[in-house]
């Protein structure tokens, strides 16, 4: 299939599919609704969300909040035998490199705490400077760094393994389960929604929308 | 005016943005990344990092995963001692939850790359019956879950922690987060644009 252009940057128009890696074009679709790649493999492509910008503002901070949550109180309370113990999230990973284990412990510390922080700040901030329109070179950067470290967090993952680990305890110990635990949840939730609903590229064609209208816009402003 | 063909199309690692491959250096138009297209050596990097993992899955199902310490004794389990005794306790799922992320997970992405890095720089590029896109999807998408394992022993390393109870973390499980970590960088370091004939 042979492809007219008048500039490279009509290329935006074009999706390839990452699943399938299916050229697709990018049609205009109604707000709310999503589209999907081919029939074979069931991928959504794109959304077409006007409140966008607004909604990812928002539970970026939201995120944040329930981050922090979860990391200052404890995550899971046990008794066994009249003697009680908790762990918090950083309780946990200071047992595993006081007992030795710096590598297991920097590696937990990386993909359940750094990365999940860094990533909801990248959010945070990637959403609130294109809110305001300003500083589109450092949008590009933040954006770029987050695509980097996207495939290094594994909030969700901890989520589960927190469960085994619960039921493996079942047995020979009473459990009580942490104020964190429940803001985890609602973290890994959020999280889950941010990987489902924000493509990287949709961010990037907001990022390209934003400051395109502000520099047409800048003239009026002025004069 | 551009006239390219659509074979001609590919997609930023970084941002995803469509780029025209121009076959040599190729930076990326929105964001600046440079997408790979190594000539002389595009599946060494790949193969380095999962012979890596694969060297470390050795010790990792050799040495003990977890060490319970109680009254005085140690007993340490494996990671299939540990799948078989809560098999044996009847906790069924949390036995398959466990079985399929530290040991068919893993060996499930050794497979899957190995086929992706042999196939491409062979004949077998040709096939195209199966969708090696698809593969490689996959892959992607499994591969942090084989982490459950090494998570459960530090949060139990951290919990029990009593006079009468203890559970240490096992040598396996440094081995074991190696393995993952590898596995993750073998399949980042894998150019998808190897793969023709499947547009």
């Amino acid at each position: 299939m042979k492809i007219e252009l008048n500039s490279e940057d009509e290329l935006d128009a074009y999706i390839i599919c990452h699943k399938c890696h299916t050229l697709n074009r990018e049609v205009l679709i109604e707000n709310g609704s999503k589209a999907l790649c081919c029939s074979q493999c069931g991928i959504v492509l794109y959304h077409h969300d006007n409140g966008f910008l607004d909604r990812g503002l928002a539970l970026s901070i939201s995120g944040l909040i329930f981050f922090i949550i979860a990391n200052v109180f404890p995550l899971v309370q046990i008794n066994i035998l009249g003697s009680e113990s908790f762990i918090s999230i950083l309780s946990m990973i200071d047992s595993l490199i006081a007992s030795g284990y710096y590598l297991v412990g920097l590696f937990i510390i990386y993909l359940i705490f750094i990365f999940p922080l860094m990533i909801f700040l990248l959010y945070f901030f990637i959403f609130y400077l294109m809110k305001r329109g300003t500083r589109e070179i450092l949008v590009g950067n933040l954006l770029i760094l987050l695509a980097r470290i996207i495939p290094w967090h594994m909030s969700d993952i901890f989520l589960i393994s927190i469960l085994v680990a619960i039921v493996k305890l079942l047995g020979i110990a009473d459990i009580h389960l942490g104020v964190s635990f429940w803001a985890l949840i609602i973290f890994v939730l959020i999280d889950i929604y941010f990987t489902r609903n924000i493509h990287l590229r949709e961010l990037w064609m907001l990022r390209k929308q934003v400051y395109q209208l502000s520099e047409e816009e800048a003239p009026h402003v002025l004069g | 005016m551009y006239s390219v063909e659509s074979d001609e199309l590919i997609s930023c690692p970084v941002c995803e943005a469509v780029n025209i491959d121009k076959r040599q250096n190729n930076i990326c138009r929105r964001c600046g990344s440079k997408i790979y297209h190594h000539r002389s050596t595009p599946t060494e990097k790949s193969w380095a990092y999962l012979l890596t993992a694969m060297i470390f899955y050795v010790p990792a199902n050799l040495y003990p995963m977890m060490i319970i310490e109680q009254f005085g004794s140690e007993s340490g389990s494996t990671i299939l001692e540990g799948v078989i005794e809560l098999w044996n306790h009847g906790d069924y799922p949390i036995a398959l939850i466990i079985l399929v992320a530290s040991i068919f997970v893993p060996i499930a992405k050794f497979i899957m790359l190995a086929y992706l890095l042999i196939s491409v720089r062979n004949p077998l590029n040709n096939n195209t019956k199966i969708n090696k896109h698809k593969v490689y999807y996959f892959t992607e998408l499994i591969g942090p879950w084989s982490m459950v394992d090494v998570f459960v022993v530090g949060i139990l390393a951290g919990l029990v922690h009593l006079s009468s109870v203890k559970i240490v973390a096992g040598a396996a499980s440094t081995a074991f987060a190696l393995t993952v970590f590898f596995t993750l960088l073998a399949a980042h370091a894998f150019d998808t644009k190897l793969i023709r004939g499947s547009r």
